[in-house]
Parts: C-alpha cells; structure tokens; sequence
C-alpha cells in the first residue's frame, strides 16, 4: 500500500500512519476491525470541504467505519433552529460518506448502535467517551484517535502502540467510593464520579473497587465524566469490568501509584461548582442526552413527561442517534415526549450545534444563543459553559424534568 | 539562555513568545476557534491568543474534538507556532499537529513551568528535542 500500488491516496495514508507510529516507536501496523470516524462539521471551517476532496478521489473504507455527530438533525434540519445555509453545507456529507462506505450514525454511542468490537480486538475510535467505553466496558483495543481515523479506515491499519498493546494496559491508581453501595443510584452520580476520577488521575489508569454492577447508561455517563476533566481512554472496575473480573490483577503486578477516596463531599462540591445559574428563572434549557441516551433513557424521560407540558419559556433537547430514536419511534416514546412539548433530537447536541458562539456570531445569531441551561450530564454544563457562553444547572434526569415543566428549583 | 531537552513528537522549528499554561488543556472549549483566544474560566482575564505563540501546557484532557479544533485554527491561521507538553503527549492532539505540521516537543522537565515566564521568546527544534528560552 505504501509503494501506491492502491493509489497515491492510500500511499499517503500509510505514509502518515507510519510517520505517527514512527513519533511513538511502534514497531509495526497492526490490523483494525473497526473504525468510529469524526463526521466532519459544518462549524468547522473547512472541514466539510475537505471530505468533499477527499471522497473524490479515495477507496471506500476497508473496515466497518461509523460517524460521530455533526450540527444538525439531518433528517430533521429544521427543528434546532440551524441557519438554513450552514444546515444545507452540513447535508453534503451525507452522499460523500455513502461514497466512502462510511455508516451514517452520526453519534457518539455507536455502541447504542450495535458496534460493539470483539474483546481483545484492535479499533481506530474518535468520541472520547466512546473510546473511553470501547477500551474498559468491552475490552476492545483503541487510543485516543483523531484525525488519522481517515487514514486507519482506507487502509485497515493502525500502529500497534499505547492501549493496543496489553502491557500499558495495568491500572495505575486505586479508587475507593467511602460510601454505601446504594450511593450511586443515579446517571448523575455515575457522571460526576467519573469527572472526580479525571480530575485527578488525568491521563493514567484509574482501577475502582468496591462496586459490584453497574447499568450501561451509568458507565457511558462515568466515562463521559472522565473524559471530560481529564482524558482519561482506559479504566477497570474490579469484578465488572472485563480486564478486572475476579481473581485478575488490574494492576498487572505493580504498585499503585496512589490510592484515591472520595466521598459524598466530593460529589457535592461538583454539583456546586457546575450550579452557575443566580435564579431558577434563568434556566431557558434544558438538555438530557450527552453522550446520546439509550433506549431505555428514552422510555425513562418518556415516562416522566408522560401528560405533562413543557413550559413555554423553555426548549427541552433529549438527544440521541437516529437508529436508538428509531427504535424509540416504534416504542411509542418518542410520540409520549414530543407531545410534552420537548425535542427529541438525533445527531447532534447543544454542544455540537450552532448554537456555539463562535458560529453564532458568524451568522448573527443571539449570544448566548442560550441564557442558562440544566443537564444531568457534566460532560454537557462543562462545554456550553465556554463553547456556548451560558450559566448551567447540574442535576438529576428527574430535576431536570421538573424544570422542564416549569418547576422551581429548591 | 536556558536550554532544556524533551521528546520530539513532530517534526519541525518554531519559535515565539511562550504561553505558559500550567494545567492541562482542552483544546474544545478552552479556547475561542475564531479567535485563538484562551477562554477557560481560569484564564479568560488575561486576554492570552494561541496565535503564532508557543504553547506550554502540562497535558491534553477533554473532548477528542480537540484535534479538530486546532485544525481549524490552523485553517483560519491562527494556531500556535509550536507546542510543548510536560506529560506524555497525546496521541489525538498528536495527529492533529501532524497535519497542521505544527512542531511538538513533550516529556520536558516539570520546573520549565518555574523557569520560564509568560512571554519570554521561545525557540524549538524538535530534531535535537531543545527547548531554547532567550531572554
């Protein structure tokens, strides 16, 4: 492939993936079952424009390769309220993908979507809380990927190096939750104990003992958590997690750099910090859905807005991917929510959208385009506080609903 | 002159004034891609643009996002002229500096933060792994 034999296109791809492995020493390209790509952005200057070229003239994708998010609903543009031109330039990624072989999932749980790579296997994965899922729930094999997931996806390859290899993959610091085991009931919870792990561990290899299970939902919101305050790829969960299950030594024979408690404390210092807003008034926005829901989340909110009415002087977001809406369609919750009043939305979220302000100000829209917005999700109030310019509420997937339906903040 | 020494992650020679960040960094939504502003609340008094600087932080954290970002100032611009990381770097940030060809020096001694000043000019060369500060 390198000698472009395939093409100057698949050369240069080689090209870069070698001069990358090269920058870590790895010793070879390895084989890559699957690939999650970052879905060029219509925010972004340039970026679509750039797959435009590219799609031309490249193969299609060698491996089973699905997109992260863009900007906007693209089966529904209209209901974000994107400028119809930056909705229109966000449309043609559409065939270009087709072009390349790409799924257009445009999401950030492809997982949800039923991409879940074999234990052990080697992936290419952009979305840190994706990859950071990928790596400790399945045991799947992937770094922090980028860009060069263009490259792993036309050539099938990938430097063997950082968490591909099984020997990088030892904890590193011990976790203790100081608290009963009912504690962590909640999505929230689970999220602001990730993003305490983060703050704290950064980069490394957090190994947390003394929980016992765990629901999906609350492990995709943990490692959104940890993602989010640092950029943490890869965490065990002693007798959960598949490289942590009974009898394994997570930490493959070494010390633990450090061992780490938190307790309720920590947890309350977290809401606060995430609690800007001066007045429940303020809150004009509420957003469930980072990283996007599953189905269950979906029938859970649908069950809280069941008969109730949004307030008028709120937009309500719950986001999701197009397949897991889908689903939700032919469930029946879908219907139950959005006659509340509230959006479901698939491909995008806030964060992702035009209401950032940058893009606002290019298109002469409000900024902030939102005045408050409350979340269950940290990895969401910590974003829109600097990408969208507004004050945040962190709360409960219930709280949040009550906010929704005009409820005061106590 | 000080000189200290780290690894080369991309190849290349820059130079410029130094922003000395000494935290980690989220390249999504710690700083403004219109403007290479840094707008995390930490710093967003200090009136500090990544344009044409060189950029001293201890380590990557956030959004996978980040690499796009730092595309995007690139095609606007208004990307840093080199950077330069404590920690090990990160390998989503490091395919990001690949194709903006923006020089990236890591693993540098921990009291650089100490030594050098927000300001000071800064020259790089990631083929020798110098960091070079003149004053």
């Amino acid at each position: 492939m390198l000698g472009g034999s395939q093409g100057e296109i698949v050369a240069n791809a080689m090209d870069c993936l070698i001069q990358f492995g090269e920058a870590f020493g790895a010793e070879c390209l390895v084989d890559i079952q699957y690939c999650h790509y970052p879905a060029e952005m219509a925010i972004y200057e340039g970026s679509v424009e750039d797959l435009l070229v590219f799609a031309k003239s490249s193969p299609p994708v060698l491996v089973p390769t699905t997109t992260s998010t863009v900007c906007c609903d693209l089966q529904h543009p209209t209901v974000t309220g994107i400028p119809a031109e930056l909705a229109k330039k966000q449309a043609l990624v559409s065939s270009a993908y087709q072009k390349l072989g790409i799924l257009e999932t445009y999401t950030c749980t492809p997982q949800l979507n039923g991409f879940i790579p074999p234990f052990g296997s080697c992936i290419s994965s952009v979305e840190s809380s994706a990859i950071i899922y990928f790596n400790s729930v399945l045991g799947a094999r992937t770094n922090r990927g980028g860009l060069f997931t263009r490259y792993s996806a036309i050539t099938g390859k990938y430097p063997l190096m950082g968490y591909l290899l099984p020997r990088n993959r030892a904890g590193t610091h011990l976790v203790h939750l100081e608290e009963d085991s009912g504690f962590l009931e909640s999505y929230l919870k689970w999220n602001i104990f990730g993003y305490l792990i983060g703050e704290k561990v950064g980069s490394e290899v957090p190994v947390i003992k003394g929980i016992h299970s765990a629901r999906q939902e609350h492990l995709i919101g943990f490692g959104a958590g940890m993602a989010t305050s640092g950029s943490v790829t890869l965490y065990h969960i002693e007798g959960v997690t598949p490289e942590a299950h009974s009898g394994m030594d997570s930490f493959m024979g070494k010390k633990p750099k450090e061992s780490i408690v938190f307790d309720r404390s920590d947890f309350e210092r977290i809401i606060q910090s995430f609690t800007t807003i001066k007045k429940e008034d303020d809150i004009d926005f509420v957003t469930l859905g980072c990283p996007h829901y599953n189905l269950e989340q979906l029938r859970y909110t649908a069950s809280l807005l069941e008969g109730k009415k949004i307030s008028s002087n709120r937009r309500v977001w719950i986001c999701t991917s197009r397949m897991v809406r889908a689903m939700a369609e032919i469930s029946g919750f879908v219907k139950t929510i959005e006659a509340s009043g509230a959006k479901v939305i698939a491909d995008t979220c806030p964060v992702e959208s035009h209401m950032r302000k940058s893009t606002c100000r290019d298109y002469g829209l409000t900024v902030p385009n939102i005045r408050a917005m409350a979340s269950d999700s940290i990895k969401m109030t910590r974003y829109v506080r600097d990408l969208i310019g507004c004050e945040t509420a962190l709360v409960s997937t219930e709280r949040a609903i009550e906010i929704a339906i005009g409820d005061r903040l106590s | 002159m000080e000189i200290v020494r780290g690894r080369k992650i991309v190849r290349g020679k820059a130079s410029g004034r130094l922003i000395l960040y000494p935290m980690s960094f989220s390249f999504l939504g710690d700083v403004d891609m219109n403007t290479s502003q840094i707008i995390s609340k930490e710093f967003i008094n200090q009136n500090l643009f990544l344009k044409e600087s060189i950029f001293l932080f201890t380590e990557t954290k956030g959004s996978s996002g980040g690499c796009v970002v730092l595309m995007t100032l690139v095609r606007k611009k208004i990307a840093p002229a080199g950077i330069i990381t404590i920690k090990a770097p990160d390998y989503n940030l490091t395919e990001g500096a690949i194709l903006a060809g923006i020089p990236f020096i890591s693993d540098v001694q921990v009291e650089f933060l100490t030594v050098a000043k927000m300001g000071d000019w800064i020259e790089m060369d990631t083929e020798t792994g110098r960091v070079i500060l003149k004053r």
